[in-house]
């Protein structure tokens, strides 16, 4: 029981930073019917800023605390504008083209970012440093959680809900909906659907970087190419949800994380990116939409 | 003519048979074949300028035999076509002995050419193949590949008494062979292999596996990939609670390894040959010291001081058989020099060229986050 409870908190870990990349795939993909592939390698960047960020803030501020809250809120301002850029440069110019032109397009600007990250920082890992976040663990009746892990499931899952409510409670949240219903309409009814679009690219980009900011943080060894990794995870976690779907996003990361922290636990580690796939493809021939896809279905 | 080609056949024979003579007479020649250009460039010229300070040193006390030494330099770039030639100009040069190549592909490719003309070559090559071919003039002055897993195993059974071993390797070549020679020579041993697993190497993540060995309860957890994830699997134990220690292989011995684990790098094992500073030995400090002096930094790796091993058992060599044929310094190293007192430890060599011990140790990390000899042969 420790173990299955232990794996659990492993999955639950990893999941939540996979939904928060997840998240930034699905909104693009919600309003602008395009993946991002551009998205893991934002998410990259993120971590290699937010380090940068903190290196200079360290032995300026002597508060922890507020070392990580100026990380966090810089990183995800710095990687908006990020987000926004690519959009009017990558995206934009290619709104009414071929969807190919797009995708190919998101493709560049992905090895650009990766390939600039190297050139900048190198090739190397680069390595947060240690203890920024006081190296606290707890042992809960044999299942250890340490504080970072907490930090990475609350922040995440208070950010979902507040995403959440966002969308479904405001009124740019209702825009944005009824932008990725259907565009043309939205215009009629007088919403600025480029604002809108921008919008969206903000929201997902700093949702990536609070995810990037966990992956330096939490496992402290980042890399230029890791956002192909992560991206890739995310993407999936993203399509078993069901694309374009917000609950989706964060159903599919935390399951993605638990199956494979589950199947490399019981099963076998070597299996558990195979098996991954295998878990989509099964989703997809039964729910083709993903698992909580039907919405998306609805609005073509 | 007739006469003088018999005699030409007759000086032809001889040499082949008692192997090449200096005939210089004033001086003895010797070569080094190293990558002085090229993406080894700092191993190589390290190898070169070690080597020179060494000849400079025996010639300031009048030479070996009462000639002195000279050397002869070719750059084979770190490539096996490269080698080849330059293994034929330093045999055309008439030196008796090669020191090179550094890269185990520039060693063998030059392997037969120093064989056929009886030269005597001494590489650090690592790679098992060089010594399989038989032939008399290759002495290696490192330790092969496999050494490293005869000794991991010998320090796990024989040191630190593992009773229940787990095992991780990634998915490269090179950390599966180590890997997999590893839990071989543990389990001829009389080891107990609890776990064997694979991570793929980058995942970041190694939670889900760590706690999968975590309920097999092993008391020690080897992992024979890189340091990138050498560094995170050590963070994650502790963070799981896992008691056991981590001894990691020779790609796990980088400066950030102890960065990425932080604190929980402190007690983990590494395996691999030493740092040049770290040997232990009088010789060794005494030209470090002769090394920075004449060039004003260190040598580039522990690998230049392999090859002066090499260089000096070799010297040493021909002073005990007075002499410069190449067979009968290679039937003293072979058969007579033991327990050299070598810069990386005693130096002798098997039958094959082999040489004998390995100079392998295992280092824990204390608390001062640096190394600590624990066990060497």
């Amino acid at each position: 029981m420790d173990i299955f409870l232990q794996q659990l908190v492993n999955g639950l870990t990893i999941g939540s930073i996979y939904a928060l990349v997840a998240l930034g795939y699905t909104m693009v993909y919600g309003v602008l019917k395009l993946i991002n592939f551009a998205h893991g390698d934002l998410v990259a960047l993120s971590a290699y800023i937010g380090l940068v960020i903190m290196m200079q803030l360290i032995g300026v501020v002597s508060s922890k605390a507020v070392i990580i809250v100026a990380v966090f809120i810089f990183t995800a301002i710095i990687i908006s504008i990020f987000g926004v850029l690519l959009e009017r440069m990558a995206y934009r110019p290619l709104r009414k083209a071929p969807r190919l032109s797009a995708v190919v397009s998101a493709l560049g600007a992905s090895l650009l970012i990766e390939n600039g990250i190297m050139l900048i920082w190198g090739p190397m890992p680069k390595i947060f440093p240690a203890s920024i976040v006081p190296n606290i663990n707890w042992n809960v009746g044999g299942v250890y959680i340490s504080l970072m892990q907490l930090l990475v499931l609350v922040i995440s899952l208070i950010l979902m809900i507040v995403l959440y409510f966002f969308v479904n409670q405001t009124k740019l949240g209702a825009a944005m909906r009824a932008s990725a219903i259907d565009q043309d309409a939205a215009r009629l009814m007088g919403i600025n659907v480029d604002k809108i679009i921008m919008t969206t690219f903000i929201i997902g980009s700093s949702l990536g970087s609070v995810g990037g900011l966990f992956i330096g943080m939490y496992y402290r060894g980042i890399y230029f190419n890791m956002g192909w990794i992560y991206g890739l995870n995310a993407f999936v976690a993203a399509i078993i949800g069901g694309i374009g779907n917000i609950p989706g996003a964060m159903l599919g990361g935390m399951l993605l994380g638990v199956f494979n922290a589950f199947i490399s636990g019981y099963l076998s580690s070597s299996w558990a990116l195979a098996l991954t796939y295998v878990l989509l493809i099964v989703i997809m021939i039964f729910r083709p939409t993903g698992i909580l896809g039907e919405r998306v279905a609805e609005k073509v | 003519m007739l006469r003088k080609g018999l005699l030409g056949a007759l000086a032809l024979i001889v040499t082949l048979m008692f192997g090449t003579q200096a005939m210089a007479g004033g001086v003895i020649k010797i070569g080094v074949q190293a990558p002085i250009t090229g993406k080894f460039a700092s191993e190589g010229q390290s190898i070169d300028k070690a080597v020179r300070l060494i000849v400079k040193q025996y010639n300031e006390k009048g030479g070996i035999l009462g000639k002195k030494i000279k050397v002869y330099t070719c750059d084979d770039e770190g490539q096996a076509q490269k080698a080849a030639v330059c293994a034929r100009q330093l045999v055309d040069d008439g030196v008796i002995a090669v020191i090179g190549s550094y890269t185990s592909t520039c060693a063998e490719a030059a392997e037969p050419i120093y064989y056929r003309a009886g030269v005597l070559q001494t590489s650090d090559g690592t790679s098992d193949t060089l010594v399989k071919h038989g032939y008399w003039t290759f002495f290696r002055n490192s330790s092969p590949n496999s050494a490293e897993a005869a000794f991991t195993a010998e320090f796990f059974i024989k040191k630190q008494h593992y009773k229940r071993i787990a095992a991780i390797s990634d998915y490269s070549t090179f950390s599966t062979d180590l890997t997999n020679a590893v839990v071989k020579d543990i389990k001829k041993l009389g080891g107990n292999i609890v776990y064997k697993g694979k991570i793929t190497s980058g995942a970041q993540n190694f939670t889900p596996i760590l706690t999968k060995i975590k309920s097999f309860n092993p008391d020690v957890i080897y992992f024979g990939g890189y340091y990138t994830d050498g560094g995170l699997i050590r963070a994650q134990m502790e963070q799981l609670g896992i008691k056991a220690d981590f001894v990691g292989g020779d790609s796990n011995d980088n400066p950030e390894f102890i960065k990425l684990a932080g604190k929980a790098a402190v007690g983990a094992y590494l395996i691999n040959v030493p740092l040049p500073q770290m040997l232990p030995y009088d010789t060794a400090k005494k030209f470090l010291k002769a090394y920075k002096a004449a060039y004003n930094e260190m040598p580039a790796s522990i690998w230049t001081l392999f090859n002066v091993d090499g260089l000096r058992a070799i010297l040493y060599s021909i002073e005990q058989t007075k002499s410069t044929n190449t067979k009968k310094i290679a039937y003293y190293m072979h058969n007579k020099l033991k327990n050299f007192p070598g810069i990386t430890g005693p130096v002798e060599w098997n039958k094959n060229g082999e040489r004998v011990g390995s100079a392998y140790m295992a280092y824990r990390i204390g608390n001062d986050l640096k190394y600590h000899i624990v066990y060497r042969h």
